[in-house]
């Protein structure tokens, strides 16, 4: 079991969570939560943070580090992640509509995910760690211990998710899209009430 | 003679705005019915139609949003954040499973893939023999089937309806030996757009919202939307109508508070929200059974990326089924590969360029669903106070649950391997693909169960049911085989949540004919709940 989280997470100098190293980050985000830390989670008045109702400048932080990560678009001729499609005003808003229970849930994967490269890469933070550092931690976290998996794969697919919706990325794809329109389909309307 | 006409299209639908702008409902309202319907999908429609037609005066409730299927836009990541229970995020305490469901008027029929199964003769009659409901034998609701295909217009696929995705299962099924077949769907002269998961447009699937609905309104059922009931009134021992707010979708704000006094109150919200009001409502409980015995049927998808471009994405969502396994293994097969933003749920797709590489194989991808039979040991749970508590759904695999994913998973890549697959991702958490099916053993064997299986395998839920399952005996089960709860007179449940036991089939086709039956029994009960 050991040997396999550490194969490529010490490839990515991300050294496993002790069950109490776990717990502690865990009491620690949930403490964050219970106080309601404004620091660690209020909204600030950054002129960025302005743009977006329900996401904190923090949270913003986080996430538009990992969109940088996980979707490097321009490179491969797809409309930006971060300047075209909406992908973070689209988070903000799937955000600001989440039940009570899954909006803090999603605080504490990202405060976590934000944190955790403390414990390995020199107290910094995500947000913090150069590209070639912050693909390699996205990585070993995918292959690390069940919650490391469970953050990264919630976290990417949110991303994800609300990049790819927009029709603007999919010609990249040769995905075609809504076709009832283009393809003139009718409208058969309601079906007929049953004759029994 | 009364002339009955349905609207040739929508269906006539109070909303919250309707409910806000209208100076005589206030911020308070009571409305009186005969019967009063929790829930507008496959169940609740089909009683709703029922009743109505029966002469009743009908009030259907429904918690989501009315989108009418002329504002359907095909764009999928649009559908689930507005008629999508939870935007497509309703998920389990350990967050690794979601309890996909619809949330608008006509429920989850409105983003079914449109599969229409039976269950197999010999489970309808161990309903009838192991669990006391001689009515639910296979001879006994034939009929019922028959009639519900019929109004649904089911029909097994035709050649046009099998998109490349599908004739890959095929030629992958053709060289295991594998049995196969075309999967029977309630579409009428499908489009082939394959945008099933985001409503139909053109009105083809055979959804509540172009049947029951309309033809229940026909008949002068009145329906409203964005009204979410907080609980079921009950007096000595009989359900007297329930309590419910009008909220408006966008803000969540609370439009007005309802009232409903009715003889005769179904449930039909589907196996997550029924056991939930249930529970709010504070209805007797002998059995300790309501909110348990949740069947799953985990859901998951292997992906094959095949040499040549197929773009399986297109025509009908799901073509065929691989039956091999269902009677010996209870698991199924089925094709499909919906829109892109459906790969980022199911499967773990890499990050920075190797994801855009990943995305940029679309168009050479066939997907293989895989569903398995569960145990049924899911809970769902009311936790905290009426208005401000919150719902509380625990399932993972047990090890032996967890080994059949592994193995149907197996199955299903050996098939698109069989088929030419030049590599299969895996719908694991950690990222893992094989590029040939040697390598495929050893990238299973990295998939560890590890604590309670959690965060293994990337499952969602369908067709989940059985949460306040049917039986004689109020010490085993939540309601009576007539579908009335145990103890409250003139409360039924009408939903996947009363199928008695974790079934290996789609079951919409189910649901829709226990409704039906369960309508039959309250009208058989006529003279005790209704006045007139």
């Amino acid at each position: 079991m050991a040997t396999k989280i550490t194969t490529p997470a010490l490839m990515a100098g991300l050294e496993p969570l002790s069950r109490r190293s776990l717990l502690r980050g865990v009491a620690l985000g949930g403490l964050a939560f219970s106080t309601g830390c404004s620091r660690l989670f209020g909204r600030k008045d950054a002129p960025e943070a302005l743009k977006y109702k329900h996401l904190s400048e923090d949270e913003i932080r986080t996430i538009t580090r990992l969109t940088e990560v996980l979707l490097p678009t321009e490179q491969h001729g797809l409309p930006s992640a971060l300047l075209v499609v909406p992908t973070m005003s689209n988070l903000d808003e799937m955000t600001g509509q989440m039940q009570p229970q899954s909006r803090e849930l999603l605080s504490l994967a990202l405060w976590i995910f934000e944190n955790r490269p403390k414990m390995s890469f020199k107290f910094s933070r995500f947000s913090k760690l150069d590209d070639a550092k912050a693909r390699e931690y996205v990585l070993a976290m995918q292959d690390g211990a069940f919650f490391e998996r469970g953050i990264t794969s919630t976290l990417k697919t949110f991303i994800t998710v609300n990049y790819w919706r927009d029709s603007r990325t999919w010609p990249g794809l040769d995905y075609t899209g809504p076709v009832t329109e283009k393809w003139g389909v009718r409208r058969l309307g309601n079906a007929p009430l049953p004759l029994v | 003679m009364r002339i009955v006409t349905v609207p040739r299209d929508g269906v006539p639908v109070t909303d919250a705005r309707a409910v806000a702008s209208d100076a005589a409902l206030g911020k308070q309202f009571s409305v009186q019915a005969d019967v009063v319907v929790v829930g507008s999908g496959a169940g609740g429609s089909v009683v709703a139609y029922e009743m109505a037609k029966a002469g009743r005066k009908v009030l259907i409730l429904e918690a989501g949003r009315y989108q009418p299927s002329a504002n359907f836009t095909e764009h999928l990541g649009d559908t689930m954040t507005q008629i999508y229970t939870d935007q497509a995020g309703q998920i389990n305490t350990t967050g690794d499973v979601i309890f996909v469901e619809g949330k608008c008027v006509g429920g989850s029929t409105v983003i079914g893939a449109c599969v229409m199964q039976k269950p197999a003769d010999a489970v309808l009659n161990r309903w009838a023999s192991e669990y006391g409901l001689p009515d639910l034998a296979a001879d006994k609701l034939a009929p019922t089937f028959d009639l519900v295909g019929e109004w649904q217009g089911v029909h097994v696929n035709e050649a046009h309806e099998i998109n490349s995705t599908a004739h890959k299962v095929i030629q992958g099924c053709e060289r295991m030996g594998y049995s196969w077949k075309p999967v029977q769907r309630n579409v009428k002269r499908c489009a082939l757009t394959g945008h099933c998961l985001a409503g139909c447009p053109s009105d083809r699937k055979m959804s509540a919202l172009v049947t029951h609905l309309p033809w229940a309104t026909a008949h002068g059922a009145r329906i409203f939307a964005d009204t979410h009931v907080t609980r079921v009134l009950m007096k000595s021992g009989r359900a007297t109508g329930v309590e419910a707010v009008v909220r408006d979708p966008d803000t969540g704000h609370i439009v007005s508070n309802m009232r409903v006094d009715a003889s005769v109150v179904v449930v039909a919200g589907g196996s997550i929200q029924t056991p939930l009001l249930l529970q709010r409502s504070q209805v007797p409980d002998k059995s300790g059974q309501l909110g348990r015995n949740l069947a799953v049927q985990p859901f998951t998808q292997v992906i094959g990326k095949f040499k040549e471009p197929l773009y399986g994405f297109r025509g009908a969502l799901v073509g065929v089924q691989v039956d091999e396994f269902v009677e010996s293994h209870g698991y199924q097969f089925i094709s499909g590969l919906a829109e892109p933003e459906q790969l980022m749920v199911q499967s773990e797709q890499g990050a920075g360029d190797e994801h855009i590489e990943y995305m940029k194989s679309y168009k050479h991808m066939a997907g293989l669903n895989v569903f398995a039979l569960d145990e049924g040991r899911g809970t769902v749970e009311w936790k905290g106070g009426l208005l401000d508590g919150g719902k509380e759904i625990k399932w993972s695999p047990s090890r032996s649950e967890f080994n059949n994913i592994v193995h149907s998973t197996s199955l299903a890549a050996r098939i698109l391997f069989s088929a030419g697959a030049e590599r299969v991702w895996l719908p694991t958490f950690q990222k893992l693909h094989a590029d040939n099916v040697f390598d495929l053993d050893e990238q299973l064997k990295q998939v560890d169960y590890g604590i309670n299986g959690i965060y293994t395998f990337r499952m969602n839920t369908f067709n989940s049911h059985g949460s306040a399952r049917m039986g004689v005996d109020e010490y085993t089960s939540v309601v009576n085989p007539n579908g009335e709860v145990h103890g409250v007179s003139g409360l039924y449940v009408a939903d996947a949540s009363i199928i008695p036991e974790p079934m290996a089939v789609a079951p919409q086709w189910t649901v829709q004919v226990l409704a039906k039956y369960v309508s039959d029994k309250i009208q058989s009960r006529a003279s005790s709940h209704f006045v007139s």
